[in-house]
Protein backbone atom coordinates (compact mmCIF):
# COMPACT_ATOMS: atom_id res chain seq x y z
CA UNK A 1 0.00 0.00 0.00
CA UNK A 2 1.00 3.56 -0.78
CA UNK A 3 2.28 5.68 2.21
CA UNK A 4 0.34 8.72 3.32
CA UNK A 5 1.22 11.81 1.58
CA UNK A 6 -0.35 15.11 1.91
CA UNK A 7 -1.74 15.85 -1.47
CA UNK A 8 -3.58 13.75 -4.09
CA UNK A 9 -5.17 13.63 -7.02
CA UNK A 10 -8.74 12.01 -6.31
CA UNK A 11 -10.15 11.23 -2.71
CA UNK A 12 -12.67 8.70 -2.79
CA UNK A 13 -14.75 8.61 0.13
CA UNK A 14 -16.04 5.01 0.78
CA UNK A 15 -14.67 1.74 0.26
CA UNK A 16 -17.64 -0.63 -0.63
CA UNK A 17 -17.52 -2.12 -4.41
CA UNK A 18 -18.74 1.22 -6.01
CA UNK A 19 -15.64 3.15 -4.06
CA UNK A 20 -13.13 0.25 -4.56
CA UNK A 21 -13.73 0.12 -7.90
CA UNK A 22 -13.32 3.93 -8.72
CA UNK A 23 -10.27 3.77 -6.54
CA UNK A 24 -8.90 1.29 -8.79
CA UNK A 25 -9.91 2.85 -11.99
CA UNK A 26 -8.24 5.93 -11.69
CA UNK A 27 -5.36 3.83 -10.00
CA UNK A 28 -5.10 2.14 -13.11
CA UNK A 29 -5.03 5.59 -15.43
CA UNK A 30 -1.67 6.57 -13.48
CA UNK A 31 -3.39 8.92 -10.85
CA UNK A 32 -2.97 8.94 -7.03
CA UNK A 33 -5.74 8.36 -5.12
CA UNK A 34 -6.89 8.53 -1.01
CA UNK A 35 -9.28 5.82 -0.97
CA UNK A 36 -11.37 6.68 2.75
CA UNK A 37 -13.74 4.11 4.74
CA UNK A 38 -15.36 4.85 8.21
CA UNK A 39 -15.17 1.62 9.34
CA UNK A 40 -12.41 -0.79 10.18
CA UNK A 41 -12.59 -2.78 7.13
CA UNK A 42 -13.25 -1.88 3.24
CA UNK A 43 -15.75 -4.03 1.70
CA UNK A 44 -18.96 -2.24 2.32
CA UNK A 45 -21.85 -3.97 2.32
CA UNK A 46 -21.22 -6.77 -0.60
CA UNK A 47 -18.85 -8.46 1.48
CA UNK A 48 -21.63 -9.65 4.18
CA UNK A 49 -23.64 -10.74 1.43
CA UNK A 50 -24.16 -14.71 1.11
CA UNK A 51 -24.62 -14.25 -3.01
CA UNK A 52 -24.84 -12.59 -5.57
CA UNK A 53 -28.27 -12.80 -8.12
CA UNK A 54 -28.59 -13.93 -10.80
CA UNK A 55 -25.68 -15.99 -10.72
CA UNK A 56 -25.65 -17.42 -7.37
CA UNK A 57 -21.99 -16.32 -7.31
CA UNK A 58 -20.10 -16.46 -3.45
CA UNK A 59 -20.78 -12.57 -2.83
CA UNK A 60 -17.19 -12.28 -0.94
CA UNK A 61 -15.42 -14.24 -3.23
CA UNK A 62 -16.12 -11.90 -6.16
CA UNK A 63 -15.86 -8.91 -3.40
CA UNK A 64 -12.58 -10.00 -1.49
CA UNK A 65 -10.09 -9.57 -4.39
CA UNK A 66 -11.33 -6.15 -5.34
CA UNK A 67 -10.53 -4.96 -1.64
CA UNK A 68 -6.89 -7.23 -2.07
CA UNK A 69 -6.37 -5.29 -5.47
CA UNK A 70 -7.31 -1.62 -3.64
CA UNK A 71 -5.51 -2.11 -0.43
CA UNK A 72 -2.09 -3.50 -2.68
CA UNK A 73 -2.26 -0.88 -5.16
CA UNK A 74 1.08 1.33 -5.45
CA UNK A 75 -1.03 4.25 -6.47
CA UNK A 76 -4.25 4.05 -3.94
CA UNK A 77 -3.53 5.06 -0.35
CA UNK A 78 -6.57 3.07 2.02
CA UNK A 79 -7.36 4.89 4.87
CA UNK A 80 -9.73 2.44 7.37
CA UNK A 81 -11.40 3.77 10.29
CA UNK A 82 -11.38 7.21 9.48
CA UNK A 83 -13.84 9.86 9.01
CA UNK A 84 -13.94 12.78 6.47
CA UNK A 85 -14.59 15.46 8.50
CA UNK A 86 -14.71 18.78 5.57
CA UNK A 87 -14.34 18.86 2.11
CA UNK A 88 -13.64 22.70 1.27
CA UNK A 89 -13.12 24.14 -2.38
CA UNK A 90 -9.91 25.55 -3.11
CA UNK A 91 -9.22 26.83 -6.53
CA UNK A 92 -10.52 23.92 -9.06
CA UNK A 93 -9.37 21.74 -5.92
CA UNK A 94 -10.05 20.65 -2.33
CA UNK A 95 -8.59 21.09 1.01
CA UNK A 96 -9.63 17.65 3.32
CA UNK A 97 -10.04 17.35 6.82
CA UNK A 98 -9.89 13.80 7.88
CA UNK A 99 -9.99 12.41 11.64
CA UNK A 100 -8.44 9.14 11.76
CA UNK A 101 -9.70 6.60 14.51
CA UNK A 102 -7.50 4.81 17.01
CA UNK A 103 -7.56 1.17 16.83
CA UNK A 104 -5.44 1.20 19.82
CA UNK A 105 -2.91 -0.61 18.25
CA UNK A 106 0.08 -0.51 15.90
CA UNK A 107 -0.98 -1.31 12.52
CA UNK A 108 2.28 -2.16 11.14
CA UNK A 109 2.69 -4.59 13.57
CA UNK A 110 -0.76 -6.08 14.47
CA UNK A 111 -0.30 -9.50 12.77
CA UNK A 112 -4.12 -10.33 12.63
CA UNK A 113 -3.61 -13.04 15.04
CA UNK A 114 -6.85 -13.11 16.85
CA UNK A 115 -5.15 -13.77 20.09
CA UNK A 116 -6.44 -10.75 21.74
CA UNK A 117 -10.07 -11.73 20.34
CA UNK A 118 -9.88 -15.09 22.04
CA UNK A 119 -8.11 -13.54 25.23
CA UNK A 120 -11.22 -10.46 25.41
CA UNK A 121 -13.99 -11.76 28.03
CA UNK A 122 -17.05 -9.77 26.95
CA UNK A 123 -19.23 -10.40 24.04
CA UNK A 124 -21.65 -7.63 22.05
CA UNK A 125 -23.54 -7.76 19.53
CA UNK A 126 -21.83 -7.80 15.91
CA UNK A 127 -22.27 -5.28 13.79
CA UNK A 128 -21.18 -7.50 10.72
CA UNK A 129 -23.99 -9.99 11.40
CA UNK A 130 -26.82 -6.94 12.00
CA UNK A 131 -26.89 -8.22 15.80
CA UNK A 132 -27.31 -11.63 15.50
CA UNK A 133 -23.68 -12.78 15.95
CA UNK A 134 -21.30 -11.64 18.77
CA UNK A 135 -18.02 -10.18 18.69
CA UNK A 136 -15.90 -8.89 21.44
CA UNK A 137 -14.37 -5.74 22.71
CA UNK A 138 -11.49 -6.13 20.55
CA UNK A 139 -11.98 -8.22 17.48
CA UNK A 140 -10.79 -8.83 14.12
CA UNK A 141 -13.80 -7.11 11.86
CA UNK A 142 -14.62 -10.41 9.77
CA UNK A 143 -12.87 -13.05 8.38
CA UNK A 144 -12.57 -11.30 5.11
CA UNK A 145 -11.63 -8.16 6.64
CA UNK A 146 -8.77 -5.96 4.38
CA UNK A 147 -6.71 -4.87 6.69
CA UNK A 148 -7.15 -7.56 8.58
CA UNK A 149 -6.19 -5.81 11.75
CA UNK A 150 -7.58 -5.67 15.34
CA UNK A 151 -9.45 -2.78 16.85
CA UNK A 152 -10.77 -2.04 20.09
CA UNK A 153 -14.04 -0.80 20.83
CA UNK A 154 -13.77 1.43 23.73
CA UNK A 155 -17.55 1.76 24.78
CA UNK A 156 -16.97 -1.72 25.99
CA UNK A 157 -13.89 -2.11 26.97
CA UNK A 158 -13.66 -3.65 30.42
CA UNK A 159 -10.47 -2.23 30.83
CA UNK A 160 -8.94 -6.08 32.17
CA UNK A 161 -5.67 -5.82 29.65
CA UNK A 162 -5.83 -8.82 28.37
CA UNK A 163 -5.62 -8.35 24.53
CA UNK A 164 -1.81 -6.41 25.89
CA UNK A 165 -0.90 -9.63 27.63
CA UNK A 166 -1.67 -12.18 24.90
CA UNK A 167 -0.19 -10.00 21.75
CA UNK A 168 2.81 -11.71 20.38
CA UNK A 169 3.92 -8.35 18.68
CA UNK A 170 3.29 -6.41 21.73
CA UNK A 171 1.21 -3.95 19.24
CA UNK A 172 -1.49 -3.05 21.53
CA UNK A 173 -1.29 0.35 22.53
CA UNK A 174 -4.04 1.89 25.22
CA UNK A 175 -2.16 5.65 24.34
CA UNK A 176 -3.48 5.87 21.77
CA UNK A 177 -5.54 8.93 20.64
CA UNK A 178 -7.40 10.34 17.45
CA UNK A 179 -5.42 11.75 14.44
CA UNK A 180 -6.82 14.79 11.83
CA UNK A 181 -4.83 15.15 8.84
CA UNK A 182 -5.22 17.63 5.94
CA UNK A 183 -4.88 16.62 2.49
CA UNK A 184 -4.94 18.59 -0.95
CA UNK A 185 -6.68 16.81 -3.68
CA UNK A 186 -7.60 17.54 -7.16
CA UNK A 187 -11.54 15.85 -7.03
CA UNK A 188 -13.37 13.99 -4.91
CA UNK A 189 -15.85 11.05 -5.81
CA UNK A 190 -18.79 10.09 -3.11
CA UNK A 191 -19.54 6.35 -2.81
CA UNK A 192 -20.75 6.11 0.74
CA UNK A 193 -23.08 3.31 -0.31
CA UNK A 194 -26.76 2.25 1.42
CA UNK A 195 -28.60 1.70 4.41
CA UNK A 196 -31.53 -0.11 4.71
CA UNK A 197 -34.73 1.04 6.30
CA UNK A 198 -34.78 0.98 10.09
CA UNK A 199 -37.10 -2.13 10.70
CA UNK A 200 -39.23 -0.37 13.07
CA UNK A 201 -40.58 2.16 10.50
CA UNK A 202 -43.77 0.38 10.11
CA UNK A 203 -44.84 -1.22 13.23
CA UNK A 204 -47.77 -3.52 11.65
CA UNK A 205 -45.21 -5.40 10.34
CA UNK A 206 -43.35 -6.49 13.53
CA UNK A 207 -40.10 -5.37 12.75
CA UNK A 208 -38.79 -5.35 16.51
CA UNK A 209 -39.91 -8.77 17.21
CA UNK A 210 -36.96 -11.40 17.12
CA UNK A 211 -38.03 -13.65 14.10
CA UNK A 212 -39.09 -10.57 12.06
CA UNK A 213 -36.04 -10.18 10.31
CA UNK A 214 -34.11 -7.55 7.87
CA UNK A 215 -32.97 -8.86 4.20
CA UNK A 216 -29.36 -8.03 5.52
CA UNK A 217 -29.42 -9.93 8.37
CA UNK A 218 -31.15 -13.13 6.27
CA UNK A 219 -27.61 -12.99 4.04
CA UNK A 220 -26.09 -13.06 7.05
CA UNK A 221 -27.92 -16.05 8.45
CA UNK A 222 -27.54 -17.60 5.01
CA UNK A 223 -23.90 -17.52 5.21
CA UNK A 224 -21.01 -20.04 5.72
CA UNK A 225 -19.16 -18.04 7.82
CA UNK A 226 -22.75 -16.79 9.62
CA UNK A 227 -24.09 -16.45 13.18
CA UNK A 228 -25.51 -19.58 13.80
CA UNK A 229 -23.60 -22.38 10.91
CA UNK A 230 -26.89 -22.32 9.73
CA UNK A 231 -30.70 -21.31 9.08
CA UNK A 232 -31.84 -21.22 12.53
CA UNK A 233 -34.64 -18.64 13.57
CA UNK A 234 -33.40 -15.97 16.34
CA UNK A 235 -35.88 -16.19 18.78
CA UNK A 236 -35.27 -20.33 19.96
CA UNK A 237 -32.78 -21.53 17.55
CA UNK A 238 -35.74 -23.76 15.81
CA UNK A 239 -34.86 -24.99 12.07
CA UNK A 240 -37.59 -22.57 9.85
CA UNK A 241 -40.18 -24.70 8.10
CA UNK A 242 -42.39 -21.80 6.64
CA UNK A 243 -40.93 -18.24 5.74
CA UNK A 244 -42.76 -15.24 4.56
CA UNK A 245 -41.54 -12.80 2.43
CA UNK A 246 -43.18 -8.76 2.68
CA UNK A 247 -42.52 -7.38 -0.25
CA UNK A 248 -42.16 -3.60 -0.47
CA UNK A 249 -42.12 -3.44 3.08
CA UNK A 250 -40.17 -0.29 3.13
CA UNK A 251 -40.56 0.90 -0.81
CA UNK A 252 -42.90 2.60 -2.58
CA UNK A 253 -44.86 4.08 0.14
CA UNK A 254 -45.13 7.38 0.86
CA UNK A 255 -46.29 7.04 4.92
CA UNK A 256 -42.31 6.42 5.63
CA UNK A 257 -41.00 8.96 3.09
CA UNK A 258 -39.96 6.27 1.31
CA UNK A 259 -42.08 6.89 -1.99
CA UNK A 260 -39.21 5.50 -4.50
CA UNK A 261 -38.76 1.62 -5.47
CA UNK A 262 -35.46 -0.11 -3.82
CA UNK A 263 -34.26 -1.64 -7.28
CA UNK A 264 -33.30 -4.49 -5.24
CA UNK A 265 -35.77 -6.00 -3.49
CA UNK A 266 -37.45 -8.16 -5.57
CA UNK A 267 -34.47 -9.80 -6.91
CA UNK A 268 -32.92 -10.53 -3.33
CA UNK A 269 -35.63 -11.74 -1.85
CA UNK A 270 -36.38 -13.96 -4.70
CA UNK A 271 -32.64 -15.24 -4.26
CA UNK A 272 -32.68 -15.48 -0.88
CA UNK A 273 -36.02 -17.62 -1.34
CA UNK A 274 -34.66 -19.81 -3.76
CA UNK A 275 -31.27 -20.70 -1.64
CA UNK A 276 -33.75 -21.49 1.49
CA UNK A 277 -35.28 -23.99 -0.73
CA UNK A 278 -31.73 -25.32 -1.41
CA UNK A 279 -31.01 -25.23 2.44
CA UNK A 280 -33.40 -26.84 4.32
CA UNK A 281 -35.62 -29.63 3.02
CA UNK A 282 -38.78 -29.16 2.17
CA UNK A 283 -39.54 -25.44 3.01
CA UNK A 284 -42.09 -23.88 2.36
CA UNK A 285 -40.92 -20.50 1.24
CA UNK A 286 -43.55 -17.67 0.21
CA UNK A 287 -42.99 -14.30 -1.47
CA UNK A 288 -46.11 -11.49 -0.92
CA UNK A 289 -45.78 -8.97 -3.42
CA UNK A 290 -47.51 -5.83 -5.07
CA UNK A 291 -45.26 -6.09 -8.43
CA UNK A 292 -42.35 -8.32 -9.61
CA UNK A 293 -39.70 -6.05 -10.95
CA UNK A 294 -37.12 -8.30 -12.68
CA UNK A 295 -35.54 -5.24 -15.13
CA UNK A 296 -31.63 -6.81 -15.15
CA UNK A 297 -29.74 -9.10 -17.62
CA UNK A 298 -31.26 -12.51 -16.60
CA UNK A 299 -33.41 -11.38 -14.41
CA UNK A 300 -36.49 -12.28 -15.19
CA UNK A 301 -35.66 -15.99 -16.10
CA UNK A 302 -33.77 -16.01 -12.59
CA UNK A 303 -37.24 -15.55 -11.37
CA UNK A 304 -38.88 -17.96 -13.15
CA UNK A 305 -36.08 -20.40 -11.84
CA UNK A 306 -37.81 -19.38 -8.85
CA UNK A 307 -41.02 -20.44 -8.87
CA UNK A 308 -39.82 -23.42 -10.56
CA UNK A 309 -37.99 -24.81 -7.83
CA UNK A 310 -40.81 -24.23 -5.27
CA UNK A 311 -40.96 -20.30 -4.31
CA UNK A 312 -44.55 -19.35 -3.94
CA UNK A 313 -45.08 -15.99 -5.09
CA UNK A 314 -48.50 -14.31 -3.67
CA UNK A 315 -50.08 -11.63 -5.43
CA UNK A 316 -51.43 -10.07 -1.73
CA UNK A 317 -50.57 -6.73 0.61
CA UNK A 318 -49.66 -7.48 3.99
CA UNK A 319 -51.81 -5.81 6.65
CA UNK A 320 -50.00 -6.98 9.77
CA UNK A 321 -47.74 -9.21 11.57
CA UNK A 322 -48.17 -10.69 15.24
CA UNK A 323 -46.67 -12.92 16.95
CA UNK A 324 -47.87 -16.18 19.28
CA UNK A 325 -47.08 -17.81 22.34
CA UNK A 326 -43.66 -20.17 20.58
CA UNK A 327 -42.21 -17.15 18.46
CA UNK A 328 -44.43 -18.34 15.06
CA UNK A 329 -45.82 -15.17 13.30
CA UNK A 330 -49.49 -14.90 11.94
CA UNK A 331 -49.51 -12.56 8.52
CA UNK A 332 -53.09 -10.85 8.17
CA UNK A 333 -52.99 -10.44 4.11
CA UNK A 334 -55.11 -9.23 1.09
CA UNK A 335 -54.46 -11.53 -1.35
CA UNK A 336 -55.35 -9.63 -4.89
CA UNK A 337 -55.56 -12.64 -6.84
CA UNK A 338 -58.34 -14.03 -4.82
CA UNK A 339 -60.78 -10.29 -5.15
CA UNK A 340 -59.03 -8.96 -2.35
CA UNK A 341 -60.12 -12.08 -0.06
CA UNK A 342 -58.54 -11.27 3.59
CA UNK A 343 -56.86 -14.35 4.93
CA UNK A 344 -54.06 -15.09 7.70
CA UNK A 345 -51.23 -17.34 7.13
CA UNK A 346 -48.62 -18.73 10.22
CA UNK A 347 -45.04 -18.71 9.32
CA UNK A 348 -41.86 -19.55 11.48
CA UNK A 349 -39.68 -16.85 10.34
CA UNK A 350 -40.25 -13.23 8.26
CA UNK A 351 -37.99 -10.79 6.21
CA UNK A 352 -39.24 -7.39 5.08
CA UNK A 353 -37.85 -6.48 2.06
CA UNK A 354 -36.95 -3.08 3.35
CA UNK A 355 -35.72 -0.36 0.96
CA UNK A 356 -32.85 1.13 0.35
CA UNK A 357 -31.76 4.81 1.67
CA UNK A 358 -28.67 6.11 1.80
CA UNK A 359 -25.95 5.76 4.29
CA UNK A 360 -24.55 8.92 4.46
CA UNK A 361 -25.31 12.70 4.09
CA UNK A 362 -23.24 15.66 3.00
CA UNK A 363 -24.79 18.09 5.65
CA UNK A 364 -21.28 20.06 6.75
CA UNK A 365 -18.91 18.23 5.32
CA UNK A 366 -19.17 18.53 1.08
CA UNK A 367 -21.51 21.77 0.08
CA UNK A 368 -23.31 19.38 -2.27
CA UNK A 369 -27.11 18.84 -2.36
CA UNK A 370 -29.26 15.76 -1.21
CA UNK A 371 -31.92 15.16 -3.82
CA UNK A 372 -35.53 14.58 -2.49
CA UNK A 373 -35.21 10.87 -2.12
CA UNK A 374 -32.17 11.59 0.18
CA UNK A 375 -29.76 10.38 -2.12
CA UNK A 376 -26.97 12.74 -3.01
CA UNK A 377 -28.55 14.95 -5.71
CA UNK A 378 -27.15 14.22 -9.94
CA UNK A 379 -28.61 17.14 -11.53
CA UNK A 380 -27.32 16.15 -14.70
CA UNK A 381 -29.08 12.62 -14.52
CA UNK A 382 -29.21 11.60 -18.31
CA UNK A 383 -25.40 13.24 -20.26
CA UNK A 384 -23.71 12.86 -16.79
CA UNK A 385 -25.25 10.59 -14.30
CA UNK A 386 -21.78 10.88 -11.68
CA UNK A 387 -21.65 15.18 -11.65
CA UNK A 388 -23.25 16.29 -8.46
CA UNK A 389 -23.75 19.89 -7.47
CA UNK A 390 -20.42 20.97 -7.46
CA UNK A 391 -17.86 20.96 -10.00
CA UNK A 392 -14.87 18.44 -9.64
CA UNK A 393 -17.56 16.19 -6.59
CA UNK A 394 -18.85 12.95 -8.56
CA UNK A 395 -20.79 10.36 -7.62
CA UNK A 396 -20.91 6.28 -7.73
CA UNK A 397 -23.10 3.70 -6.63
CA UNK A 398 -26.39 3.83 -4.07
CA UNK A 399 -25.08 7.54 -2.64
CA UNK A 400 -26.96 8.50 -6.03
CA UNK A 401 -29.89 6.25 -5.73
CA UNK A 402 -30.90 2.66 -5.58
CA UNK A 403 -28.96 0.29 -7.25
CA UNK A 404 -27.86 -3.09 -7.79
CA UNK A 405 -24.27 -4.61 -8.05
CA UNK A 406 -23.05 -4.66 -11.61
CA UNK A 407 -24.84 -1.21 -11.86
CA UNK A 408 -23.13 0.29 -9.18
CA UNK A 409 -19.45 -0.49 -10.85
CA UNK A 410 -20.77 0.54 -14.17
CA UNK A 411 -21.58 3.97 -12.07
CA UNK A 412 -18.32 3.79 -10.43
CA UNK A 413 -16.12 3.71 -14.11
CA UNK A 414 -18.27 6.29 -14.97
CA UNK A 415 -17.43 8.63 -11.86
CA UNK A 416 -13.50 7.82 -12.93
CA UNK A 417 -13.76 8.80 -15.88
CA UNK A 418 -15.63 12.25 -15.09
CA UNK A 419 -12.71 12.65 -12.41
CA UNK A 420 -10.02 11.68 -14.85
CA UNK A 421 -11.46 14.49 -17.50
CA UNK A 422 -11.61 16.86 -14.36
CA UNK A 423 -8.01 16.60 -13.33
CA UNK A 424 -6.64 16.67 -17.00
CA UNK A 425 -8.60 19.65 -17.65
CA UNK A 426 -7.04 21.69 -15.10
CA UNK A 427 -3.74 19.35 -14.38
CA UNK A 428 -3.67 18.65 -11.24
CA UNK A 429 -0.49 17.35 -10.26
CA UNK A 430 -0.39 15.31 -7.27
CA UNK A 431 3.25 16.25 -5.40
CA UNK A 432 5.05 13.69 -3.60
CA UNK A 433 6.59 12.98 0.24
CA UNK A 434 5.23 14.60 3.36
CA UNK A 435 3.96 12.17 5.38
CA UNK A 436 0.77 13.58 7.24
CA UNK A 437 -0.46 10.74 9.23
CA UNK A 438 1.60 7.93 11.09
CA UNK B 1 2.22 -5.66 56.99
CA UNK B 2 5.51 -4.23 55.09
CA UNK B 3 4.87 -0.45 53.88
CA UNK B 4 5.40 -0.21 50.01
CA UNK B 5 9.07 0.50 49.23
CA UNK B 6 9.78 3.98 47.30
CA UNK B 7 10.58 2.15 43.94
CA UNK B 8 6.87 0.50 43.89
CA UNK B 9 5.36 3.22 44.92
CA UNK B 10 6.93 5.51 42.28
CA UNK B 11 6.08 2.40 40.06
CA UNK B 12 4.59 4.17 36.75
CA UNK B 13 1.53 3.07 35.64
CA UNK B 14 0.66 0.35 33.26
CA UNK B 15 -1.17 1.93 29.73
CA UNK B 16 -4.14 -0.04 30.06
CA UNK B 17 -4.79 2.16 33.77
CA UNK B 18 -3.85 5.50 32.25
CA UNK B 19 -6.86 4.38 29.68
CA UNK B 20 -9.12 3.15 32.17
CA UNK B 21 -8.41 7.13 34.28
CA UNK B 22 -8.81 8.73 30.67
CA UNK B 23 -12.13 7.64 30.01
CA UNK B 24 -13.78 7.08 33.53
CA UNK B 25 -13.64 2.98 34.04
CA UNK B 26 -16.73 0.96 33.05
CA UNK B 27 -19.80 2.57 33.01
CA UNK B 28 -22.70 1.26 35.49
CA UNK B 29 -24.47 -0.13 32.58
CA UNK B 30 -21.43 -1.92 31.26
CA UNK B 31 -20.86 -3.78 34.55
CA UNK B 32 -24.49 -4.57 34.70
CA UNK B 33 -24.30 -5.93 31.04
CA UNK B 34 -20.70 -7.78 31.90
CA UNK B 35 -22.03 -9.57 34.95
CA UNK B 36 -25.30 -10.46 33.68
CA UNK B 37 -23.56 -11.96 30.88
CA UNK B 38 -21.42 -13.87 33.02
CA UNK B 39 -24.46 -15.27 35.12
CA UNK B 40 -26.27 -16.15 31.78
CA UNK B 41 -22.82 -18.09 30.65
CA UNK B 42 -22.66 -20.43 34.27
CA UNK B 43 -26.01 -21.12 34.06
CA UNK B 44 -25.99 -22.52 30.38
CA UNK B 45 -22.62 -24.34 30.80
CA UNK B 46 -24.52 -26.04 34.29
CA UNK B 47 -27.33 -26.85 32.25
CA UNK B 48 -25.11 -28.46 29.41
CA UNK B 49 -23.45 -30.22 31.52
CA UNK B 50 -26.20 -32.43 32.25
CA UNK B 51 -26.39 -33.49 28.38
CA UNK B 52 -26.75 -31.37 24.95
CA UNK B 53 -30.29 -29.39 24.80
CA UNK B 54 -31.82 -27.61 22.56
CA UNK B 55 -32.42 -23.55 23.31
CA UNK B 56 -35.82 -23.81 23.96
CA UNK B 57 -34.79 -26.59 26.38
CA UNK B 58 -32.46 -24.51 28.10
CA UNK B 59 -34.36 -21.38 28.38
CA UNK B 60 -36.71 -23.97 30.57
CA UNK B 61 -34.07 -25.49 32.90
CA UNK B 62 -32.36 -22.18 33.34
CA UNK B 63 -35.44 -19.65 33.70
CA UNK B 64 -34.31 -17.45 30.97
CA UNK B 65 -36.22 -16.20 27.85
CA UNK B 66 -35.24 -18.11 24.64
CA UNK B 67 -33.87 -15.26 22.81
CA UNK B 68 -31.67 -14.74 25.46
CA UNK B 69 -30.28 -18.16 25.92
CA UNK B 70 -29.76 -18.31 21.82
CA UNK B 71 -28.21 -14.61 21.70
CA UNK B 72 -25.91 -15.98 24.51
CA UNK B 73 -25.39 -19.66 23.31
CA UNK B 74 -24.57 -18.73 19.50
CA UNK B 75 -21.86 -16.31 21.44
CA UNK B 76 -20.01 -19.24 22.98
CA UNK B 77 -20.10 -21.20 19.78
CA UNK B 78 -19.06 -18.81 17.67
CA UNK B 79 -15.75 -18.81 20.22
CA UNK B 80 -15.99 -22.51 20.51
CA UNK B 81 -17.14 -22.94 23.67
CA UNK B 82 -20.22 -24.96 22.60
CA UNK B 83 -20.17 -27.32 19.42
CA UNK B 84 -23.61 -27.92 17.60
CA UNK B 85 -25.22 -31.38 18.20
CA UNK B 86 -28.39 -33.37 16.10
CA UNK B 87 -31.14 -31.93 15.48
CA UNK B 88 -34.11 -33.31 17.99
CA UNK B 89 -37.64 -32.58 16.64
CA UNK B 90 -37.27 -29.01 14.53
CA UNK B 91 -34.43 -27.79 16.75
CA UNK B 92 -30.43 -28.47 17.19
CA UNK B 93 -28.89 -29.83 20.20
CA UNK B 94 -26.11 -27.97 21.57
CA UNK B 95 -23.23 -30.04 23.19
CA UNK B 96 -20.36 -28.43 26.01
CA UNK B 97 -16.84 -28.99 23.74
CA UNK B 98 -15.32 -33.04 24.88
CA UNK B 99 -18.83 -33.46 26.55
Amino acid sequence: MAEMRDRYDALVIGGGIAGMQAALDLGEQGFEVLLVERTPSIGGVMVGLNKVFPTLDCSSCICTPRMAESAHHPRIRLQTYTEVRSVEPVGTGFSVNLECKPRYLHEDTCIGCDECELACPIEVPHEFDYGLGARRAIYIPHGNAIPQKAVLDLEHCVFCGKCEKVCPTHCIDFTAEAKHARVDVGAVIVATGLDILPMDRKPEYGGTLPNVMSPLAMERIQSSNGPYGRVLRPADGKIPRSIAYIQCAGSRDRSIGVPYCSRVCCMYALKQALLLRHYIHDVDVALYYMDIRAFGKGYEQFYRRAVAEGVNVIKGKVARVTQTDNFDLILRVELLDEGGRVDEHRYDLVVLSQGLIAAWHPDGVIDIEDADDGFIHTPEIKLNPSFTTMPGVFVAGVAAGPKDIPDAIVEAGEAAMAAANYLKRYRWRSSKPAVAVA
Amino acid sequence: MPEPTAAKADKPKRAIEVLRERHGGMSKELKDYFNEQQKIYKALRAALKNGPRTVPQLAKECGLPSPTVMWHLMALRRYGQVLDGPEENGYLRYTLPGA
